[in-house]
């Protein structure tokens, strides 16, 4: 007659060290090991989402220095605020905060200043159709990557002349693929505000992308 | 009810994810509506463009610069606290000083403005080594400057002091004049100098015991209003000094 001798005899311990491993390497969990100074929790919190965030804030802003430069203050701002971290939402939804509180900063000190930028330059001022700097011919190009280059080029341009409670939601959603929830969570707004702010932004990039559809 | 419909449906197919299956009764709808149809169309490829942006890379360096940045602002946030309290001390000892010296400030206007109000009297020049000696014919009468001032009767046959009330301060100023013009020390330094407001003018001979004498005029004393030249005037009785 066996008798069982340890619980791994029961079966369940490769779902318990799944379980264990899982919270162990889960973003709570790596900024609570940040907290207490360890630093290669911390470095594989930069490792995951260096890209994301960089990426988000690039099309928010459409300067890619610039978006370096913020998605590094982002992170510098999580880890000194890692002591009074909340484990009230995902990690996601704090860093991406954080992030569109950056960017969206970043984008009223330009207006501030009057940064006029050369793709928005033609731009009207009383909420006409923009005319773009380098305006398509229409005429089908020959080689499909370079249509697939000039379509993105465009879309990029029309993103960045969405204004900036349009265009974060967009780039949430279309761009980065977030949920409805998780943007109202980020952006610190009601499910139904991101749903017709997301409508009215394909609205007005429909139209400016008339040409490409 | 056509258009309800349509504006259901776009706004289902608006929540969509990209490729994800819309209802039955969307796709009876899209079958039927055309304009539906081509907005699901231009929607479904405007999302494919968007979506084909896709994520830019960070840079290589981009943890290293991090953990230089992090390196930074570690040691501002060790010594930014300290330095904040620190300033916040000293910009409240700096209120606490200007409120001080505000207040004094006021308090010592206060003082001063008092004092003004009140008539001027000027203090006669006080010889150094010299003994005066009065070469006025009438001999002056010695002032009793702590005696009862006169007395003098009204119409109504009240009796009433010949000076108007006054601060101590004032009395103290004019204390000095006895000594200059008979030569004895002055009998109470806090006693009031009598204020003649005579028109003429004051001789006085001095000799510095060397046979030298110089005789000085001292002209009329001003005591800062005609108002109280005249009331003296009609007080004082003339030749007190």
């Amino acid at each position: 007659m066996n008798t069982l001798t340890t619980i791994d005899e029961l079966g369940f311990a490769p779902a318990l060290q799944q379980d264990v491993l899982e919270d162990r390497t889960s973003d709570h969990a790596l900024l609570e090991a940040t907290r207490s100074g360890d630093q290669d929790a911390f470095a594989e919190l930069v490792s995951r989402y260096r890209n994301q965030i960089t990426s988000y804030i690039y099309r928010m802003t459409n300067d890619y220095d610039g978006a370096v430069d913020l998605a590094q203050e982002t992170f510098v701002r999580v880890y000194g605020a890692a002591d009074r971290y909340q484990r009230t939402y995902a990690f996601s939804t704090y860093i991406y905060r954080i992030a569109t509180n950056l960017a969206i900063s970043e984008l009223r000190k330009r207006k501030r200043r009057k940064l006029v930028s050369l793709t928005g330059f033609f731009q009207p001022t009383d909420g006409g159709e923009a005319k773009e700097l380098n305006p398509p011919d229409g005429r089908p190009l020959q080689d499909l990557e370079l249509v697939d280059t000039e379509r993105r080029n465009a879309v990029q341009r029309a993103i960045g002349t969405l204004p900036e409670k349009y265009r974060a939601p967009l780039i949430l959603r279309d761009v980065d693929g977030h949920s409805y929830d998780e943007i109202a969570k980020i952006l610190e707004t009601s499910e139904g505000t991101v749903k017709s702010r997301i409508s009215r932004a394909r609205g007005f990039l429909r139209e400016k992308m008339r040409a490409y559809l | 009810m056509r258009k309800n419909n349509c504006e259901m449906v776009r706004r289902e197919l608006e929540e969509l994810m990209l490729g994800e299956a819309c209802s039955t009764a969307a796709t009876e709808h899209l079958r039927d509506c055309a304009s539906c149809r081509e907005f699901h169309e231009q929607q479904t490829k405007l999302r494919q463009i968007v979506g084909s942006l896709g994520t830019v890379e960070a840079p290589a360096d981009f943890d290293f610069r991090l953990r230089a940045r992090l390196a930074q602002s570690n040691g501002s946030v060790v010594y930014w606290p300290f330095a904040r309290r620190g300033l916040a001390i000293a910009a409240t000892v700096l209120v606490f000083l200007i409120g001080v010296v505000v207040v004094r400030d006021v308090m010592n206007k206060r003082g001063v403005d008092y004092v003004a109000k009140q008539p001027e009297v000027h203090e006669p020049a006080k010889p150094a080594d010299v003994t005066p000696v009065v070469k006025d014919e009438k001999k002056p009468e010695q002032v009793a400057v702590n005696e009862a001032p006169p007395i003098i009767k009204k119409s109504d046959g009240h009796p009433q002091t010949n000076y108007r009330k006054r601060p101590l301060s004032s009395l103290a100023i004019s204390s000095t004049g006895a000594e200059v013009i008979n030569g004895k020390p002055p009998l109470n330094m806090s006693a009031a100098f009598p204020i003649d407001a005579s028109p003429q003018a004051f001789t006085v001979s001095l000799e510095d015991g060397r046979g030298n004498a110089r005789t000085i005029s001292v002209p009329t004393i001003s005591f800062g209003s005609q108002r109280i030249v005249q009331r003296g005037n009609q007080l004082t009785p003339k030749r007190v000094w």
